[in-house]
């Protein structure tokens, strides 16, 4: 069990910028989720601590231990691929069995030992009954399983896992995800998971990295990036539906301040809030301007007037959840989603009031372009 | 806009492969209807028998007073737009959504009227312009559904539209869809295998596994009085708990643990020859689950946290049952209150989350209302 620790790490590819500059440590037995859309750079960090790229420039250590020349072999890792990586002409069982094999293990295990290693990890992922196919027998979603239980079968200094539950259907991703946070927490190994999913990186890590463009936006507990994000970005980037981002101008009226957006929507913002706000504002045709963001749970929705604070809007659309009510108002600029714990059966245009939370509106500054979609 | 129904609806392939069997439905004037269920179950082969791009087996098939079943696609006037329904290339989005007006030999002033109407109802407006290689998915999305409504159909059938689509944008798609389906007043069927999807849009569920129909109901009844026990557990996310209990009473049933006999009161009527079983299947929802961190007044089984995790903000936790051989429950809370793994919990069911099947058949009757 090792720390992992990137110093000023950049890879170039030719004269584009894949990764640029980062520095961060994964603590040892630490489950540390790298997050971000596709082509940010995530895949890139992981195969430089694998040692399968060469990092262009900086320092990556295990512990005290300086890697950039080691090759994987020697630097013990485990690594489970978006692609599977699966041996066509082994069977489900030898792949599994494979990195049992390798020649610094080769000997230490007899068959039996390795039969009950690689059974017992197939049975907790649910694929003893495919132990004996061959890879082009198997669906994507369990080549997947079976390249994750290859991945996890032994016991290196890191786990390296990229994407790999990404390809299985919906119910079989929730169940795999509890199974993989079960066996991170028996083995209290160090893991670094790759995913573009928020919801793999909420329910699973100790810590998560948000990746933009090659740089490291955030790096938070799961908590903290959800209620905190430290950007427009990554508040946009995890949770579902995303949070609201909304345009408006700051405009003082008699020692109060209010956010304005449009002619129907306007709220006073608490005095303990200004300041954070003007951090946030900048100039635009002689206007203060700044996004404010809020979570759709954080909204109230009531047909009666909430508070001093409330305002009416016009029911867009309802959409229903297990236990809830997802009501989507039009805004000029966007589209603004509330949830209510309860079902509703608001028609088409009622006005409704709504009362933001102020413990928990965020002002950002504007780092990404707003649509309706 | 048109009511459509299905009456003992059958589909054969050729080797006796059924995949729809027996089926009957209806669906409303303006009602938006979901078709929900696992990919294999029927979905695609009920849809295209609608639309008429499939020969319907056995069984009858009406838009209003009209049987179909030999009317072609283009006769039964149907709009369908799939997610990855292909826009012209070479034709912007006022041409796109223009062809099949064009195609009728609509004049050019209706045409322009027409065209112009459609795109303010879907937000398009502004990128009437465009060519479709410059559109993002979800105006992609808009505009083939544009094209399809377009002709004013009878229905309009959406199969998997957005199942596809990035994730930022979904839950702003499902309301746009749902808000064009209001205000056209259209008729509206729309298949997905995402349960989650399904409930969010539809005024009433249609569930089809293994080639029939599990149950038709609004979202509540689906949710509160599934039809039975795949249905109980293919509609939530995480699935409907299971717990095996006796039914003592016409009011209770009860669970055996290690620490002894705990019962629980529901509410419904039960047929009371089954008073006296064991082996009942108690069902509840993780999302109706009352947890404490103390043992209360009301019936409670006890198990520790095994794995919680967060969600944003709801957290599920995997609860283990140790006094029941460590069978293992699932539980939403709010993340507030999550807590931490490896703590002792009591969970509560309430009369009205109880669930009882016997096998796969729910048995108990709840008054409506």
């Amino acid at each position: 069990m090792v720390e992992v620790s990137l110093e000023n790490v950049s890879k170039l590819y030719g004269r584009k910028v894949a990764v640029n500059d980062i520095s961060f440590s994964c603590k040892a037995g630490e489950f540390f989720s790298i997050i971000g859309p596709t082509g940010a750079g995530k895949t890139t960090i992981l195969k430089m601590i694998a040692g399968i790229e060469k990092v262009s420039s900086g320092e990556v250590y295990f512990n005290e231990r300086l890697v950039n020349e080691l090759p994987p072999q020697e630097r013990d890792v485990s690594m489970a691929f978006e692609s599977y990586n699966l041996y066509p002409h082994f069977s489900v069982y030898e792949n599994i069995a494979f990195p049992l094999r390798a020649p610094k293990i080769r000997g230490s295990l007899s068959p039996e030992e390795e039969r009950q290693k690689v059974e017992g990890m197939a049975d907790f992922l649910g694929i003893v009954k495919l132990l004996d196919r061959r890879p082009v027998e198997l669906s994507g979603g369990e080549k997947q399983r079976v390249s994750l239980a290859r991945a996890m079968v032994r016991e290196p200094q890191v786990y390296l896992l990229d994407e790999p539950i990404a390809h299985l259907d919906a119910r079989l991703k929730f169940s795999t995800q509890t199974l993989l946070k079960e066996l991170a927490g028996k083995l209290g190994v160090t893991i670094i998971y790759v995913t573009h999913d928020y919801r793999e990186a909420l329910a699973l890590s100790d810590r998560i990295l948000v990746l933009r463009k090659g740089e490291i936006e955030q790096i938070a507990t799961p908590e903290e990036l959800y209620h905190t994000p430290s950007s427009d970005f990554v508040g946009r980037f995890i949770g579902e539906p995303p949070i609201n981002l909304i345009d408006g101008e700051l405009v003082s009226k008699a020692k109060k301040t209010f956010f304005k957006a449009g002619d129907d929507f306007s709220i006073q913002i608490r005095e303990d809030l200004l300041g954070s706000m003007e951090g946030a504002a900048s100039q635009e045709d002689g206007k203060r301007m700044v996004r404010l963001g809020i979570r759709c749970n954080n909204i109230k929705v009531a047909e009666d007037r909430i508070g001093d604070n409330s305002f009416q809007l016009p029911v867009y659309a309802v959409a229903r959840e297990a236990e809830s009510s997802l009501i989507t108002f039009e805004l000029k600029e966007v589209f603004l989603q509330a949830k209510k714990e309860e079902w509703v059966n608001y028609a088409l245009s009622d006005k409704v009031w709504l009362d933001f939370d102020q413990d928990h509106i965020l002002f950002f500054e504007k780092t990404i372009e707003l649509t309706k979609g | 806009m048109s009511r459509v129904r299905l009456e003992h609806v059958w589909k054969t392939y050729p080797g006796n492969v059924v995949a729809v069997k027996d089926v009957s439905f209806g669906c409303e004037d303006g009602e938006f209807l979901s078709i929900l269920g696992p990919s294999g179950g029927g979905k695609s082969s009920t849809l295209r028998m609608i639309v008429g791009l499939e020969e319907i087996t056995k069984g009858d098939i009406w838009f209003d007073e009209e049987l179909v079943n030999k009317l072609s696609p283009h006769e039964r006037n149907v709009a369908l737009a799939f997610e990855t329904y292909a826009l012209y290339p070479r034709l912007n989005v006022y041409e796109n959504i223009a062809f099949p007006l064009r195609a009728r030999g609509q004049s050019k002033s209706e045409v322009d009227k027409t065209v112009n109407s459609i795109a303010e109802a879907l937000d398009l407006t502004d990128i009437l312009k465009k060519d479709p290689s410059a559109l993002s998915d979800g105006h992609r999305q808009r505009v083939s559904l544009a094209r399809a409504l377009v002709r004013r159909p009878n229905v309009s059938l959406l199969d998997e539209p957005i199942s596809h689509m990035d994730e930022r944008v979904r839950a702003v798609v499902r309301a746009r869809i749902r808000r064009i389906h209001d205000e056209l007043k259209s008729t509206t069927i729309y298949v997905t295998h995402n349960q989650a999807e399904a409930i969010a849009v539809c005024d009433r569920l249609v569930i089809l596994h293994q080639a029939e129909l599990q149950q038709i109901g609004t979202v509540d009844e689906v949710w509160n009085e599934p039809a039975n026990r795949f249905v109980a557990s293919f509609v939530g996310e995480p699935p409907m708990n299971f717990i095996s209990g006796k039914l003592e009473s016409p009011q209770h049933v009860s669970i055996l643990t290690k620490g002894g006999k705990e019962d629980f009161e529901f509410r419904g009527e039960v047929d009371p020859n089954y008073v006296g079983s064991d082996g009942i299947s108690i069902g509840v929802r993780p999302q109706q689950i009352k947890l404490s961190r103390s043992k209360g007044q009301e019936a409670s089984i006890a198990g520790s946290v095994k794995i919680a995790e967060f969600q944003g903000d709801n957290a599920v936790l995997t609860v283990k049952l140790e006094n029941l051989d460590n069978s293992e429950i699932k539980v939403v809370v709010p993340a507030g209150r999550m807590g931490g793994e490896g703590e002792t919990v009591w969970l509560e069911f309430s009369p009205e989350i109880i669930h009882l099947f016997d096998g796969d058949i729910p048995i108990i009757q709840r008054k409506r209302g």
